[in-house]
């Protein structure tokens, strides 16, 4: 469980991005994709960077399944939380195989060949088996997703933050997109955060919505997706005036 | 212990040249005597006993020019001789430019200069000369085939006349005819050039020289007019060396006595010798000339790959600093290589090569130009590195942290392997640069290519061939190098670097 107690973040132009921000997001094997919503602006990435603690917020407490955020060392910090970027970044000069077992060699230590297994098997795991040998710049936008999405898994975090995955994919391969992640399910919860209402709609078990820095609703998929649709029709009118 | 090491790297040397049929062995030789020279304690010549280090330019003939066989030879060359036998030492003979050749005897290069150097008082000031051991003057030189009447100097008044850089005709040219446009150049070759180019109408350089080499090139020149001036050549060692001046005053007269002064003046200046010495002069064997630019052109590629190595070793973490935020050490740095990067390359060799031994450190001539084109090549490459680093996206560094890279493996792995792809255009740009910066190490008579090349062109008195290979056997070697950076950087767009 992620719990948020009275998150605030101002830049330091002083423009003050996070409202008290308190949040429980708990997970279980059923539903275990929670989609944080919101127009651009709404905080809803800055909130993401607080989560992914690249960001350390000046008042507030995060807390991963009962232990302060700030007080957890580098290392067991990110074993709990991995993050997926918007821009996915990959390492261009790597393979996909050597992208994934990066990590695991030189953080945990694990033996390059038990590595290059594992690599292999959760490639094939989320359909990309077969470009293991790759460089990231001959992947489609999807196969790199999925390429990101292995990265962070290989290294097991209880909770995955991916930032508006759907940004630079077609139709299809959002769909596939979202059977993958819910084939997830299990050991890894996912958070994800966009303003893509029918990707959340086919991914998410529960949605959050957020409004200038502060939680307007955490509730089921449907009714918050209500709500932000009626928040998106009511902006496209005021810009219409 | 230094007699060892020079013993040791005589032989290396001597492995360089039989070398130069198998022509890796050189290279790799050249590499590691370089490296050996790095780390060679310093030693001043001069202070050597028993052993008299004289210089000259080898660039003067009848007095010091290279014979056929690449070996020494002229009048000072055997007045040379003659001094050190009468002293009873042995004699080592440094051929060095003549325009840096009084700082080098200050500087303890060497422990006198035969190199018919004229006794002024201007130079009395800064060493001491010993007696006169011949006596010339200036005069004037026109072209033979040339209309105009020039009877003498007072007819040149607004032309243009040519001198050597650094010879005391330049100093009496500009102070006694200041009606006349004096240019200077780096030696008689260039001058010669310029008379049949029609850009001179005439120069002024010493008369046994002058006639002598117009003789011997077959150059169309006649004198015009009387001596300007006498002049005596004397010895100069530096101030403070009373019983070494004492000692070479003492060999020039027993010379003078003996009949061997007045020996050698038959030999170089007398009717007959004076055209054997003509024949020889055209005669450098090709085979000689292939081997003096080939060795040339290895100790030039020597010195450019350690000065690229180490260059690179420094510019490394310099580009790192140069990279971080504001810091005492950054303001060091960036100070430093905005100074190396806006002064000229020869001020900061001669700062090095004359500079140096002021501090107490004779460095040898290789010495100070791997060190000087070590941190030339280290200011230019410290901002490729800079840049490098700044192309790869912020997002790499953030995406390697959340997954659990420290700063170094962030830094080792994932932003240096990437930095690096993008800076190698650059970086063999810098390297191109850095090679053909070696041949201003001539200056300091270091022996590379260009060095080589002048003292051929000084025998054989054709500048545009030997100029010509010596620039395309650079081009030979730049050439690919700038075609691999043109390749990598479409590799690179293709892999999809720096891109965000």
């Amino acid at each position: 469980m992620i719990k948020v107690n009275d998150l605030e973040f101002t830049y330091p132009d002083g423009t003050a991005v996070l409202k008290k921000v308190s949040l429980e997001l708990s997970f279980d094997q059923e539903e275990h994709i929670t989609a944080i919503v919101g127009r651009s602006g709404s905080g809803k990435t800055t909130l993401l960077q607080c989560l992914a603690r690249f960001l350390m917020p000046k008042h507030g407490r995060i807390e991963i399944d009962g232990v302060a955020a700030h007080s957890m060392t580098e290392a067991q910090f990110r074993s709990k939380v991995g993050v997926v970027f918007q821009n996915l970044y990959l390492f261009p000069h790597l393979t996909v195989l050597d992208n994934l077992t990066l990590a695991p060699v030189h953080v945990t230590g694990m033996a390059e060949k038990l590595a290059e297994q594992k690599a292999r098997e959760i490639l094939e795991r989320v359909g990309v088996g077969d470009q293991a040998d790759s460089y990231p710049a001959q992947l489609s936008g999807g196969q790199a997703q999925r390429v990101a999405i292995a990265r962070a898994l290989l290294l097991k975090p209880d909770f995955l933050l991916l930032d508006e995955p759907t940004s630079a994919l077609d139709i299809n391969t959002t769909n596939a997109l979202a059977k993958l992640l819910q084939s997830l399910g299990g050991s890894t919860n996912f958070i994800i955060v966009t303003h893509d209402i029918p990707f959340v709609r086919k991914v998410a078990h529960r949605a959050v919505l957020i409004r200038d820095g502060r939680v307007v609703t955490h509730d089921t998929v449907e009714s918050v997706m209500e709500l932000f649709q009626q928040e998106e029709k009511q902006a496209e009118q005021v810009n219409a005036q | 212990m230094i007699r060892k090491i020079q013993k040791w790297l005589n032989s290396l040397m001597n492995r360089v040249s039989s070398g130069i049929k198998r022509p890796v062995i050189p290279l790799i030789s050249v590499t590691i005597f370089l490296l050996a020279a790095l780390f060679l304690p310093l030693q001043s010549k001069a202070s050597e006993s028993k052993r008299l280090t004289v210089a000259l330019t080898g660039k003067y003939p009848p007095f010091s020019f290279y014979d056929p066989n690449g070996e020494l030879a002229g009048f000072d060359v055997d007045v040379s001789r003659g001094v050190a036998r009468e002293l009873g030492q042995e004699l080592e003979i440094v051929t060095t430019e003549w325009d840096g050749i009084l700082a080098g005897l200050l500087a303890g290069k060497f422990d006198a200069i035969i190199g018919s150097m004229a006794i002024t008082t201007e130079r009395q000031k800064q060493v001491d000369f010993s007696i006169p051991y011949y006596v010339s003057g200036a005069q004037l030189f026109v072209n033979a085939e040339n209309d105009e009447q020039i009877g003498s100097i007072d007819d040149l008044a607004g032309r243009r006349v040519g001198v050597v850089l650094g010879e005391t005709f330049e100093h009496y040219l500009t102070e006694t005819h200041p009606e006349i446009e004096t240019v200077t150049y780096k030696s008689t070759v260039d001058i010669y050039q310029e008379m049949l180019n029609g850009r001179l109408v005439g120069f002024v350089t010493d008369r046994l020289v002058g006639g002598y080499q117009i003789k011997s090139a077959g150059m169309p020149f006649r004198p015009a007019g009387k001596l300007l001036y006498r002049e005596q050549m004397g010895i100069p060692v530096a101030h403070g060396h009373p019983e070494l001046l004492a000692q070479i005053n003492r060999a020039l007269t027993h010379l003078e006595k003996s009949g061997s002064m007045a020996d050698l003046n038959r030999k170089w200046f007398g009717p007959a010798a004076s055209d054997t010495v003509a024949i020889h002069s055209f005669a450098m064997s090709n085979r000689t000339i292939t081997i003096r630019l080939l060795q040339g052109f290895g100790v030039t590629i020597g010195i450019a790959f350690i000065s690229l190595l180490c260059g690179f070793l420094l510019a490394v973490p310099a580009g790192v600093v140069l990279n971080s935020k504001p810091s005492p050490l950054l303001l060091l740095v960036r100070t430093t290589v905005d100074f190396v990067r806006g002064t000229p390359v020869l001020i900061q060799l001669f700062f090095i090569y004359f500079g140096a031994p002021q501090i107490g450190l004779t460095l040898s001539p290789l010495t100070s130009a791997v060190i000087t084109l070590s941190i030339n090549g280290a200011a230019y490459m410290a901002e490729v590195v800079r840049s490098g680093l700044m192309a790869v996206p912020p997002g790499q560094k953030l995406a390697a942290k959340a997954l659990g890279l420290s700063n170094f493996k962030v830094f080792r792995f994932v932003v240096w392997p990437q930095a690096f792809r993008i800076a190698i255009p650059a970086l063999v740009n810098s390297a191109v640069a850095l090679l053909k910066d070696t041949a201003l190490v001539s200056v300091i008579s270091v022996a590379e290519v260009l060095r080589q090349a002048q003292s051929i062109i000084s025998v054989t008195y054709n500048p545009m061939k030997y100029y010509f290979i010596v620039a395309l056997m650079f081009f030979v070697f730049t050439y690919p190098l700038m075609k691999f950076a043109g390749r990598w950087e479409k590799t690179l767009k293709k892999r999809g670097f720096a891109d965000d």
